[in-house]
């Protein structure tokens, strides 16, 4: 039952703050909603037992996204970003007219039910691959996966972020004279 | 797999009663259980909190040889009762440009992120709320919460000051958040998982088995560790966030009463958690020195005596290192962080699992006196 409710908890926070993204006018509580947003995805992985994945959501998201979010919001002008066009029963800060949230919404209901049609058949038939009880908990056997099957990605993704880094360093180095 | 308070306690007889009296219902016991815990530890630390502003107070006047608070109750004890109705009773001052709901969560935040801690902090290797077996990493990852109630402080005041620390807050926060965790990675591979328990069950009560007295590079790895939790919990000789000789007291110079409160409350509390962690990782936590095989509550309560003492003397030791050294300047901060505590602290990284392959996981003690 508390599995449950925290289910509830979570996706009620999720999908509430997201809607709160959307239709707030600050961008700095844009933020703040992306954040409650976040923690809310932690919630539901945790109460699928993704615990590692759960708690990597809050240290990558809440420790470093959104903290780099806040402060590029804030040193390109903070809250003086309000939207003040014209929107979707003044809620939505606008991106377009009826028209083009009429015909939005149509393409995606038709993407949405081909994909669901199309997939459904694969993800049936798609064997789930179980782990037997080998692994004392999830976070070794994460550890196996990636030291083991998958150890190519996970390397070629590091040079990639060490790439990425050496790259911001060059770009942000003073140029000498 | 995931051992909570609740797993632990249902060995004892006593569950079986309890579970009697609940009607069979494990679900609503555990949830009883939970609650009364949280409330006893939540109350623990906010009391713990409470005197460490009086400890504070009493050290500082101790190495200044001033006396302190000395009026309220017997040493002036009750003090920080005294103050907590008095900022219970103060006027709660908002300025007229501040951005209000942003202003308003801040202080909410700090509390949900330290609050959020104490449900892995191993008070004895029975009585934790959860040993998850992510255990430390949640604890790295929810204290991040406190990183951006500092910066939100700071932007939601409106003031310049504020605005200043909370900048200087969340960059400090966010750059010592890489030594100290690098510095836990070491300690996780000694141990060989992420959990508090597992991490407490590979050390034992002795010194020599400690996890500081490992090798070398864990010695090393509790230097850097307490340093850079120094900073993250903004503690001098790192508390540019709040240095009132530049900043008035910077992200929380608009706060007055209850909220000025959380903020203070939130940053004594994190300050024993650190310490916690810190006597958990590397001081052996609440284990006992003397071998037993019987499990009984007593002994539980013990093993909660040993770490809160180990806590509280690196505590004390936090405290006297603020009224011992002075300030650093910003510039100082960072070199401190990316010049010399990232590269030792990766430096002992890999010295531990060199170690380890080297040495087959023995400690030096093992290697000495011989051991597993």
């Amino acid at each position: 039952m508390f599995a449950q409710l925290l289910f509830l908890l979570s996706a009620v926070l999720t999908v509430g703050c997201a809607i709160a993204v959307a239709v707030t006018k600050n961008i700095m509580h844009s933020c703040i909603f992306l954040l409650g947003s976040l923690i809310g995805i932690a919630g539901l992985y945790a109460t699928l037992g993704a615990d590692f994945v759960a708690v990597t959501q809050i240290m990558v998201y809440v420790g470093g996204i959104v903290i780099l979010m806040l402060f590029a919001v804030m040193l390109t002008g903070g809250k003086d970003f309000v939207s003040r066009a014209q929107n979707l029963l003044g809620l939505a800060p606008s991106m377009g007219n009826k028209w083009t949230y009429g015909i939005g919404l149509f393409v995606g209901l038709v993407f949405l039910l081909t994909n669901v049609k199309l997939l459904s058949n694969i993800m049936k038939s798609y064997p789930v691959k179980t782990f037997g009880n080998e692994f004392p908990s999830t976070v070794s056997q994460i550890g196996h996966l990636l030291v083991k099957e998958h150890v190519l990605a996970f390397e070629l993704s590091s040079v990639l972020l060490l790439g990425a880094l050496v790259g911001a360093a060059i770009i942000a180095r003073p140029r000498k004279q | 797999m995931n051992q909570t308070l609740v797993s632990y306690l249902s060995q004892y007889e006593f569950y079986d009663v309890l579970l009697g009296i609940f009607g069979k219902n494990e679900g609503l016991l555990a949830f009883v259980i939970y609650l009364l815990f949280a409330g006893a530890i939540v109350g623990l630390c906010a009391t713990i909190g409470g005197l460490g502003t009086y400890a504070e107070r009493k050290i500082s006047a101790d190495i200044q040889q001033r006396i302190g608070p000395n009026r309220v109750g017997p040493y002036g004890i009750l003090q920080f009762l005294a103050d907590g109705v008095k900022m219970i009773t103060k006027e709660d001052v908002m300025p007229n440009t501040a951005d209000k709901f942003l202003f308003y969560l801040a202080p909410m935040l700090a509390l949900i992120g330290v609050f959020a801690t104490l449900a892995v902090l191993p008070w004895s290797n029975g009585f934790m709320m959860a040993d998850l077996n992510v255990g430390i990493f949640y604890l790295i990852a929810i204290s991040s919460l406190v990183g951006v109630s500092v910066f939100l402080g700071g932007y939601a005041s409106n003031s310049k000051w504020s605005m200043l620390g909370g900048m200087r807050g969340a960059s400090q926060i966010i750059s010592y958040e890489i030594p100290v965790t690098i510095s836990i990675l070491s300690i996780t591979l000694l141990a060989g998982g992420m959990g508090f328990g597992t991490i407490l069950s590979q050390q034992q009560g002795t010194p020599i088995h400690w996890y500081i007295f490992h090798n070398p590079f864990a010695f090393i790895a509790f230097f850097v560790y307490f340093i850079g939790a120094l900073a993250e919990t903004n503690r001098a000789p790192f508390d540019l966030p709040e240095a009132e000789s530049e900043l008035v007291s910077g992200y929380h110079t608009e706060y007055t009463g209850m909220r000025f409160g959380f903020f203070a409350l939130a940053e004594y509390i994190e300050v024993f958690v650190v310490c916690g962690v810190g006597a958990a990782l590397f001081l052996g936590g609440g284990n006992l020195p003397f071998n037993v095989q019987i499990d009984i509550i007593p002994l539980q309560l013990f093993q909660v005596v040993i770490f809160m003492t180990k806590a509280l003397i690196l505590y004390y030791v936090v405290i006297w290192i603020r009224w011992t050294f002075p300030r650093l300047r910003v510039d100082q901060l960072m070199s401190i962080c990316w010049k010399y505590l990232t590269p030792i602290a990766i430096f002992n990284l890999v010295g531990n699992a060199v170690w380890i392959v080297v040495f087959n996981g023995k400690s030096i003690a093992d290697l000495v006196f011989g051991g597993h």
